[in-house]
C-alpha cells in the first residue's frame, strides 16, 4: 500500500509544479525513486511497452514510433527526452491513476542506454529498439565495449521482441545467442553517399565472437554499413525490415514497393525510419499510418529545426558527439550554396567535460563556408581544432557569449548553420530564435 | 625538408582525439614549409624501418584493442630502442605510454606484458576508480618551464617512473598522485589528451624540432607561428583552473 501513497505525494508534487507554471520535468520521479526504490515495480501498464535506446536517434525514433502508432491507438511517451529512471518515473506518476494503473495501448519510452537494466528490471518490456552504440562522451560514460556487455547481460533474461540495427556491428551483435527472445533485423540500402573506406571514426573494428578483423563491403556513415565477419558467421543476418531507394535530396524512400516522401534528410534518420517501420510492422500497423506519419513529420527542438532569422535561412542543430557531428556537417556540404556556421561547444558534466571528441569531427571538407563563429564554455577549444584542419584562420571569429555570437552571426546575410552540444541547446535557441535584427539600421 | 611521422596502430588506439596530435603538427609543419609525411603501421602489415622516421607516435585505446596489439608490438623492441638510441622522437598516449613500460595488470589482475623499454609498470586502480579530470602540469620544454595542458581518462596509475614528465599543478581530486608520465630528451610518456599538442605549441614546436634535429645532425631554428587562438585558449584554461 506504501506505494499508493507515494504514486499520490508524486502527482500532488506534479500538480504543484504545474500551478508554478513548470512542467514538472523529473522531480516527481525523484521523489518518487527516493520514497521508494522499487516504485516502478508497482505500475500496470494495460498496452505494450515499448522501449528505444541507442547512442544517437533516440528522441527523433520515439517521436516517430508514437506518431505512427497513435493511428491505432493511444500512446504514452516521454517525448521530450527525460530519459533516465527519474524521468520515467515522472511521466509514468503523471500518467497512472492512484493505485498505479495506466491504461494506453503503447507506452513508448526513450531509455539512456546506461539505463536500460536500471529501468527494465522492475518494468516488462515487450518491445525493444536498438539504434546505434558510438563513442559518446567518454568521460561520462565509458567506453563502448562496456556499455555493450551491459546491454548484453541484460538481455539474457529477456523474452520479448528485440529490433537491432543490422548495419551497426555493435548493435547486431546483440542478436547473437539469443534464444528466448525473437530477434528483427532493419537496414537501409546503400546510399548515393556510402563509402569503400570509413570516413568518420568508428568503432567495432574486430568481431567480438572471433576477433577476426570485419569486411566491409560499403560504410554508410562512421562505422555503420554492410559488413561481415571472414572467420565466422557474425553480420550475415536475414533482414526483416528495409528502406530502399534513397534520394536525400528530394527526400524520398521506399519501403515494401511504396514511394515515400518525408521531411528527413540524412542517412541516420533513414536507419530511424527503418527501426520505426520494423516495430510497427511487428504491430500490424497499416502502411498508410506509416507514409502519413514519415510525410508530415518535423521536429521543433533543435535537431535539424529550419528557421529564418532576420531573412537568413537557419538550420539548427543539436550534436552530441563525433558521429552526430560527421553526418551534421556532411548534410551541410551537400549545400552547394555560400554559408556561414557557428558551433557552440559547452563543457558541462551532462555535455561531459572532455571536449577531445571535436578532433574526430572532419572539417577538412567544407563546402562554400565563408566564416565560422564559435562560442560556447570552450568556443577556443573549438576554434583551435577548426583552424588545425586547415580552415583560414581569419575567417574564424571566437565570442565566448552566446548573445554576442549570435549578433556578429546575423551581421552578413545568408544561409546559416548553427550546431551545438547539449548544455548549450536551449541558450543557443533561446539567442537564435529571439534574435531582433539590425536590418533597419536601428 | 620532410618530417616523417610514423604513427603505430591508428586504427586500434584512436580513442581519445589522440589523432588530432598528428594533425597539429602536420598544421605546424606546413605553415613552415616542411613537408609532413604520415606513414601508419597496424597487426599484420610490412614491418616498418623504424629508425627511418623523426617521430614515432602511438595513442590510446580500448582495453581489448591493447592487449590484441600488445602480441604484435613484442617483435618489434629491439627496432624500437635502436630508434630512440638514435635520436627518433618517440611520443606516447595513455595506452601507447603504459605499453612502453614493464607491464599493465588490468581491474581482473590479469598481465598484459609490455614492450619493457622503461622501467615503469602500470596497475589498474580498480573497475570504479578512473581518474578522470581537465589536468595541467608544469613540465620542462627546452629548458623552460611550460604548463601543459590536457584531458586525463585512464583507470591504471603507473609506478617506478625515474623521470616525469611535470608537477601537476591542476587535477581532479580523485587523482592521487604528483607527478605526470615520463620524459627524456627524445621520449614523452603522458596520459594527456586533450589532444595533447592541441593546448600546447611550444611543447608540438619541441617534439619538431628534436625530430629535426636527428635527421638533420643540426639544430633547425623553428619559425614562429601565429599562435593568438592557441594562447587565448590556454589563458582561459589556466584562469579558470588556477
Amino acid at each position: 500500500m506504501y506505494y499508493k501513497i507515494v504514486i499520490l505525494i508524486c502527482k500532488f508534487v506534479y500538480k504543484f509544479m504545474k500551478l508554478l507554471g513548470k512542467n514538472g520535468g523529473t522531480l516527481p520521479g525523484n521523489i518518487a525513486l527516493r520514497l521508494n526504490k522499487n516504485i516502478l515495480k508497482h505500475f500496470n501498464i494495460t498496452g505494450n511497452v515499448i522501449a528505444v535506446t541507442g547512442t544517437n536517434g533516440k528522441t527523433s525514433t520515439t517521436n516517430l514510433i508514437s506518431n505512427i502508432l497513435s493511428n491505432s491507438g493511444s500512446v504514452v511517451s516521454n517525448r521530450e527526452g527525460n530519459n533516465i529512471n527519474t524521468g520515467i518515473t515522472s511521466l509514468l506518476v503523471k500518467n497512472c491513476d492512484l493505485s498505479g494503473n495506466i491504461k494506453c495501448d503503447y507506452l513508448v519510452l526513450e531509455c539512456d542506454e546506461h539505463y536500460i537494466p536500471v529501468v527494465f528490471k522492475d518494468l516488462k518490456l515487450d518491445s525493444f529498439v536498438v539504434l546505434n552504440f558510438f563513442r559518446d562522451q567518454l568521460d561520462r560514460t565509458g567506453e563502448v565495449e562496456t556499455l555493450i556487455q551491459k546491454i548484453d547481460k541484460f538481455l539474457e533474461g529477456y523474452t520479448g521482441n528485440l529490433i537491432l540495427n543490422s548495419d551497426d556491428p555493435n548493435v547486431s551483435r546483440l542478436g547473437f545467442n539469443k534464444s528466448k527472445c525473437k530477434v528483427y533485423y532493419y537496414g537501409v540500402e546503400k546510399f548515393s553517399g556510402a563509402t569503400s573506406s570509413m570516413r568518420d571514426r568508428g568503432e567495432g573494428k574486430y568481431c567480438p565472437f572471433c576477433s577476426a578483423r570485419l569486411e566491409y563491403d560499403y560504410y554508410q556513415y562512421s562505422h555503420v554499413g554492410k559488413f561481415h565477419c571472414p572467420n565466422c558467421d557474425f553480420g550475415k543476418n536475414n533482414i526483416d525490415s528495409i528502406v530502399s531507394g534513397i534520394d536525400l535530396k528530394k527526400g524520398k524512400f521506399e519501403y515494401n514497393n511504396k514511394t515515400f516522401e518525408t521531411r528527413y534528410n540524412t542517412i541516420y534518420n533513414m536507419y530511424n525510419v527503418s527501426a520505426a517501420f520494423m516495430l510497427s510492422s511487428i504491430y500490424d500497423i497499416s502502411m498508410d499510418y506509416l507514409y502519413e506519419s514519415v510525410k508530415g513529420f518535423e521536429l521543433n527542438n533543435g535537431r535539424l529545426e529550419s528557421v529564418v532569422i532576420n531573412d537568413c535561412p537557419t538550420v539548427l542543430n543539436l550534436v552530441k558527439n563525433p558521429t552526430g557531428a560527421n553526418v551534421t556537417i556532411n548534410y551541410m556540404n551537400q549545400d552547394d550554396e555560400h554559408k556561414e556556421m557557428m558551433f557552440v561547444l559547452n563543457d558541462k558534466i551532462a555535455d561531459g567535460k572532455d571536449v577531445s571528441w571535436i578532433w574526430d569531427i572532419n572539417f577538412s571538407i567544407l563546402n562554400n563556408v565563408d566564416r565560422i563563429i564559435t562560442s560556447g564554455t570552450r568556443a577556443y577549444d573549438m576554434a583551435v581544432r577548426i583552424k588545425n584542419s586547415g580552415y583560414d584562420v581569419k575567417k574564424i571569429e571566437v565570442y565566448q557569449s552566446i548573445d554576442e555570437a549570435v549578433n556578429n552571426l546575423y551581421k552578413n546575410n545568408g544561409k546559416k548553420y548553427v550546431i551545438f552540444n547539449y548544455t548549450a541547446t536551449t541558450d543557443t535557441r533561446r539567442a537564435v530564435l529571439n534574435y531582433k535584427g539590425d536590418k533597419n539600421g536601428l | 625538408m620532410v618530417y616523417k611521422i610514423l604513427y603505430l596502430y591508428p586504427d586500434l588506439l584512436d580513442l581519445y582525439g589522440d589523432s588530432g596530435n598528428i594533425e597539429v603538427l602536420k598544421y605546424r609543419l606546413q605553415k613552415r614549409g616542411i613537408e609532413c609525411q604520415v606513414d601508419t603501421y597496424s597487426i599484420l602489415e610490412d614491418k616498418p624501418n623504424f629508425s627511418d622516421y623523426n617521430l614515432i607516435f602511438m595513442g590510446g585505446g580500448a582495453d581489448r584493442e591493447q592487449s590484441i596489439l600488445s602480441e604484435d608490438l613484442v617483435k618489434y623492441k629491439e627496432d624500437i630502442i635502436s630508434a630512440i638510441d638514435k635520436g627518433v622522437f618517440v611520443l606516447l598516449i595513455c595506452g601507447g605510454f603504459q605499453l612502453f613500460g614493464k607491464y599493465y595488470k588490468d581491474a581482473d589482475g590479469q598481465v598484459i606484458d609490455g614492450l619493457g623499454i622503461f622501467d615503469y609498470y602500470t596497475v589498474s586502480g580498480g573497475k570504479r576508480n578512473r581518474n578522470i579530470g581537465n589536468i595541467i602540469i608544469e613540465s620542462q620544454i627546452d629548458g623552460e618551464p611550460y604548463k601543459v595542458i590536457g584531458f586525463e581518462n585512464h583507470g591504471g596509475i603507473t609506478y617506478d617512473i625515474s623521470n616525469s614528465f611535470g608537477k601537476i599543478l591542476y587535477k581532479n581530486p580523485n587523482n592521487t598522485y604528483d607527478f605526470e608520465g615520463f620524459m627524456l630528451d627524445n621520449v614523452i610518456g603522458t596520459y594527456l589528451h586533450g589532444p595533447l599538442l592541441s593546448k600546447n605549441p611550444a611543447l608540438a614546436d619541441y617534439i619538431i624540432k628534436i625530430g629535426l634535429k636527428c635527421k638533420n645532425k643540426k639544430e633547425i631554428e623553428l619559425e614562429p607561428l601565429d599562435d593568438e587562438l592557441e594562447n587565448k585558449c590556454r589563458d582561459v584554461l589556466i584562469t579558470q583552473f588556477l
